[in-house]
């Protein structure tokens, strides 16, 4: 029982970095209107900047999300200038096969940068298991769950109370009339998917950090864990995405407890297929442009 | 340009009947051409190559939704082949047939929850659905033989012949190749095919003119299942050997590669890009950790300059925008 107790703790910590992940993707698909497959590479750079940050400065956790953050933001620029910049008015599957295009040169890139063997990641923060009870949360878990609260909140406070904000959600909702109002929306569209790279970097950051190595290929489970999250919300609603990350982690945590560790992303699979079964559209109530 | 392929074009009207007995003759004693078994080895994965591909561009090409994870269909069947080969000792020929149907029933099932949805989710269900069955193959290791894979599976056999050596299978892959392409082409210039075209270029106006998007999309997905299945089914006896790392998401994507290169939307097109993607790979050896990014940087180019493709369908959607603005340049000067 206390077994089980302790697989759900964990599930929801490991929950909390997918729901960061899922919130990045349901920006990048909110503001730039198409879907990514690029979304694991980015990841994976993000947790490579910080493992290289780590090595050079020591142990500083936020020069480490900054530097991850800003690494991300970097390879977002890129997927948006190649994948979308050109495609907006061109049919859809264009700017889709480009996206996998991209990913496969990150992907292929890391492995030769980084090299295909597993890296172990330096223990940033001393580990350290406080028990309530029978329950038990370890200094990691609690520090990953309060990044990923406090960028949360951040991003909140930028989407609803500053300018970027304001011109981001116009151009989610409708292009053309953003554009009639006076907004930039090319380059709003780069600041949006700039924005869910950063955070998919600093997701990559807490998986490293929670696993303790990092490698080139682990991208691609996450990218679809991400997707699978995101749909809970209809691709583009934060809050609901986030809330899938959350469910996808618990899942997936007592799916292991019960059967065996390989397993693991067959039961992200079940969930997005369930969920497409039931409620193809998500639980969102915006009646907006879906991609 | 144009006039010197207009001149070809009438030659071969001219000379039709010479020209295709001449082509056979050369694709059936091609074998006795080559001495060396390594060429013949590339022109057997060409030749399986391009049937691999042609059955995605069913799928890509023809109804406009995308499949990703093909080699999760391809992973079924030669599994398939494998297992039943070698603990049941059924025949080859048999299994061709049974591997590809399982295959297209599983596609059928996966591409049901889709339907409602845009194409995207597809993709997305397809690439996870590649990795799932990869995972199933290396940990269901009672029946699969988990990450041991498969051994010792049986060589095909025809008229008390047995064919091994990649000279003789080369006739397996060109017999099958041939069927494909025909039995594709009537399906094409069939109802069934025009139904699909006619859902690629816009889905909309198809179902306002009466047709059946949702049944004839998952057809369209079942029949280029079929054939990967099959295709998997004739590549484990060819190898002898399967286990799990064969069917990775990489090779998926090789597959998709060889589609966009060649060109969507037509029977040639995946041919070609099977034959350019084929000879890169051999071309690369000795970089053989480049060879994806060369891949990729040609997809990407692809995109840019000519999304259709090498050899693509160019009066289509699969164009992109370039063809708008032709027929728009052609409209404004009709008016004048």
């Amino acid at each position: 029982m206390e077994y089980i107790i302790n697989q759900f703790v964990n599930g929801i910590c490991q929950g909390f970095i997918y729901a960061l992940m899922a919130v990045g993707y349901s920006v990048i698909v909110g503001v730039v209107g198409f879907v990514t497959f690029t979304h694991g590479e980015v990841i994976v750079f993000g947790a490579f900047a910080s493992f290289y940050i780590f090595l050079l400065c020591g142990n500083n956790l936020l020069l480490g999300v900054i530097g991850s953050f800003a690494a991300s933001w970097l390879i977002g620029i890129f997927v948006y200038k190649i994948c979308y910049e050109r495609f907006f008015h061109a049919p859809r599957h264009i700017a889709l096969i480009c996206t996998i295009g991209v990913s496969m040169l990150l992907k292929n890139i890391a492995q030769i940068i980084f090299g295909p063997n597993k890296k172990p990641m330096l223990n940033i923060i001393k580990n350290k298991i406080y028990s309530f009870g029978i329950v038990e949360i370890s200094k990691v878990q609690i520090v990953i769950i309060l990044t990923v609260i406090i960028l949360s909140a951040l991003l909140f406070i930028i989407f609803m109370k500053t300018r970027w904000g304001i011109s981001l959600r116009a151009v989610s909702q409708d292009k053309t009339a953003a554009a009639m109002m006076g907004i930039n929306v090319k380059q709003t569209a780069m600041i949006g998917n700039c924005m869910g790279s950063g955070l998919a970097g600093v997701a990559g950051l807490l998986i490293a950090i929670n696993y303790q190595t990092v490698y080139a290929t682990m991208g691609s489970n996450l990218s679809i864990k991400a997707f699978a999250a995101a749909v809970l919300g209809g691709l583009t609603s934060v809050p609901l995405a986030a809330l899938g990350g959350i469910l996808i982690g618990i899942i997936e945590n007592m799916g292991i407890t019960f059967t065996s560790a390989s397993l693991r992303d067959i039961f992200t699979f079940v969930f997005l297929i369930i969920i497409l079964i039931f409620k193809p559209q998500g639980f969102s109530k915006k009646k907006g442009v879906r991609p | 340009m144009k006039h010197f392929i207009d001149t070809i074009k009438s030659t071969y009207g001219k000379y039709k009947v010479i020209v295709w007995i001449i082509c056979s003759l050369l694709l059936l004693i091609f074998p006795a051409l080559i001495p060396s078994n390594y060429v013949m080895g590339v022109v057997c994965r060409i030749l399986f190559y391009a049937t691999l591909a042609g059955s995605l561009n069913v799928i890509n090409g023809y109804s406009g939704q995308m499949c990703i994870g093909h080699a999760g269909f391809f992973c079924i069947g030669a599994y398939i082949e494998a297992i039943l080969a070698t603990q049941y000792h059924i025949n080859f020929w048999v299994l061709l047939l049974v591997g590809g149907i399982i295959t297209a029933i599983i596609g059928g099932l996966i591409a049901l929850p889709t339907l409602r949805m845009q194409g995207i989710y597809l993709s997305i269900i397809t690439l996870g659905f590649s990795e799932v069955v990869r995972l199933i193959a290396l940990n269901w290791t009672s029946v699969t033989g988990g990450a041991m894979g498969v051994k010792g599976i049986k060589s095909p056999t025809l008229l008390g012949f047995t064919l091994s050596s990649p000279k003789q299978y080369y006739y397996i892959f060109l017999v099958i190749g041939i069927v494909f392409i025909f039995v594709t082409n009537r399906i094409i210039n069939s109802r069934t095919g025009s139904a699909w075209i006619s859902i690629r270029e816009d889905e909309l106006a198809a179902r306002s003119l009466g047709i059946e998007i949702k049944k004839y999309k998952i057809l369209n997905f079942m029949y280029g299942a079929f054939w990967a299945g099959v295709m998997g089914a004739a590549y484990a006896p060819y190898t002898r050997y399967i286990d799990s790392t064969y069917f990775s998401l990489d090779e998926g994507f090789n597959i998709l590669s060889m589609v966009i290169i060649g060109g969507q939307g037509t029977l040639i097109g995946p041919i070609l890009g099977a034959a350019v993607v084929n000879s890169l790979t051999e071309l690369l050896r000795s970089f053989s950790e480049w060879r994806m990014v060369a891949y990729a940087v040609l997809i990407i180019a692809m995109m840019w300059l000519r999304p259709q493709g090498l050899v693509g369908a160019s009066d289509s959607v699969l164009a992109g925008d370039k063809m708008k603005k032709k027929k728009i340049k052609v409209l404004a000067k009709e008016e004048k």
